[in-house]
């Protein structure tokens, strides 16, 4: 019964939890800098008034792909949080971000080409190491069932601490922080793929980003098994980790992002499956 | 459910320079700095027309950024307000007169508040916004039009160019 309630209601409340770690990570960056920073329920406010503005669309599919987005990325974090399959979390995720990807190329914007460009170039950077750290996992459980990982005694932080590396590498281009956010790139071209989405359709793609909060602090908080304590170490450090990481770096470009991810990352998750596959 | 009060929870805004000498874009990036810290009312600085609520112009309309400026303020979903920041930005200030540029802000795009200043200062800017948010909050979502179509483009045989004022004083002066 515990088993179920808790994932489930994980899920139901997941868009609530993700708003609320958005808002706090926006306090947090903001006192890294010195600064006070917004309300704790700022993400909300910020949702209450796109509501309330005129809506205006591109056209009904562009809004259509960005809803679904937020619906797709919503399902691939409840197959991962009720101990689905990792393979297909990792693709259901993928098919989300593709969607967002559709989305930007359906409209006629330079900057919204762009930035699906980009974004397409960031899927390939991260989701080889994403994959590599699945079947690294397949390794050492003989399963892809995340429910295996959930419940297995042993942290699997101990057993692959170079895959956790290379998760970490390989997150801030997911959560489109920097260095890697070429994807987003607020200063270059204005949000990229979200950059024709406006008012109520807006929110869907806004709100999609607290899933992906959850998505990702999933992933990390799998590498500790069922100990619950280590794992909320791991979600704090990761949390500390990006914020300053996001803080401190310039943004490099994608030539360079892809580098990095597919060369170095890439590189340690697959020693780790070698590893692994070896032991 | 009236969300009305919610918008100036999280006032996002827009900043476009007309044309101007940059003074009046520094001091709206300072605001942003850990001093003034204008994230504290939950603004963000967006650089996205179709996401903003505010939309902070600097600097006098020249003849090159009357359409960009038009069509920027088109692409704003309503409620929508419009801070004239600066001299240049309200009046034309010192480049009012000269044979690029229009005068105003408002002879294109109805504007709510003016703020004066040359530059501006940041707390005049939080002021500005402070009393253009009491104005988003009255406003409805009815579409709000641009008056460009309205008003034809400045002739150039009917300003008074800077060779024009040098030739009226040369003979005061000599």
């Amino acid at each position: 019964m515990n088993d179920v309630l808790i994932p489930v209601l994980l899920i139901l409340l997941a868009p609530l939890l993700g708003g609320l770690l958005y808002g706090f990570e926006r306090i947090v960056k903001a006192r890294m800098q010195r600064r006070i920073g917004p309300p704790l329920l700022q993400p909300f406010y910020d949702f209450l008034k796109l509501a309330d503005k005129r809506r205006i669309m591109v056209h009904s599919t562009h809004a259509f792909l960005g809803i679904m987005h937020f619906v797709s990325l919503w399902f691939a974090l409840a197959v991962l949080l009720l101990g689905g399959d990792l393979i297909l979390v990792i693709f259901l995720h993928l098919l989300s971000t593709s969607l967002l990807i559709l989305a930007g190329y359906s409209t006629r914007s330079v900057f919204s080409h762009l930035g699906a460009n980009r974004a397409a170039i960031s899927v390939l950077a991260y989701e080889p190491v994403l994959i590599i750290m699945a079947v690294s996992i397949f390794m050492l459980n003989g399963t892809f069932d995340a429910a295996a990982v959930f419940t297995s005694k042993e942290p699997l932080l101990y057993k692959m601490p170079l895959a956790f590396i290379a998760l970490l590498l390989v997150l801030p281009i997911k959560l489109k922080k920097s260095p890697f956010d070429v994807a987003e790139a607020h200063q270059e071209i204005t949000g990229g793929v979200e950059l024709e989405f406006s008012g109520l359709f807006y929110e869907a793609v806004y709100t999609a980003r607290w899933l992906d909060y959850i998505f990702c602090y999933t992933l990390v908080f799998l590498f500790a098994g069922n100990n619950i304590l280590l794992g909320t170490g791991l979600v704090i450090f990761t949390f500390i980790y990006l914020n300053a990481l996001d803080n401190s770096t310039a943004r490099v470009s994608y030539k360079q992002m892809l580098r990095f991810s597919l060369g170095v990352a890439g590189t340690l998750a697959f020693i780790n499956l070698l590893l692994n596959s070896l032991s | 459910m009236n969300l009305a009060p919610y918008r100036k929870k999280s006032p996002w805004i827009l900043h476009y320079n007309a044309g101007g000498c940059n003074g009046c874009d520094i001091e709206i990036l300072a605001c942003l700095s850990p001093k003034y810290d204008i994230e504290r009312f939950g603004m963000i600085n967006t650089g996205n027309p179709k996401q903003s609520d505010i939309l902070l112009v600097t600097g006098p309309v020249t003849k090159r950024s009357r359409e960009r400026l038009v069509e920027i303020y088109a692409q704003m979903p309503e409620p929508k307000v419009v801070i004239s920041c600066g001299a240049c930005a309200s009046t034309g200030g010192v480049f009012r007169g000269m044979y690029n540029c229009e005068g105003g802000v408002d002879q294109f795009i109805p504007v709510d508040v003016y703020v004066c200043g040359c530059g501006t200062r940041p707390e005049q800017i939080i002021d500005g916004v402070v009393q253009a948010l009491a104005i988003l909050e009255k406003k409805t979502k009815g579409l709000e039009e641009s008056v460009k179509l309205k008003k034809e483009a400045v002739k150039e045989g009917l300003q008074l160019n800077r060779r024009h004022i040098a030739d009226e004083i040369k003979p005061v002066l000599t």
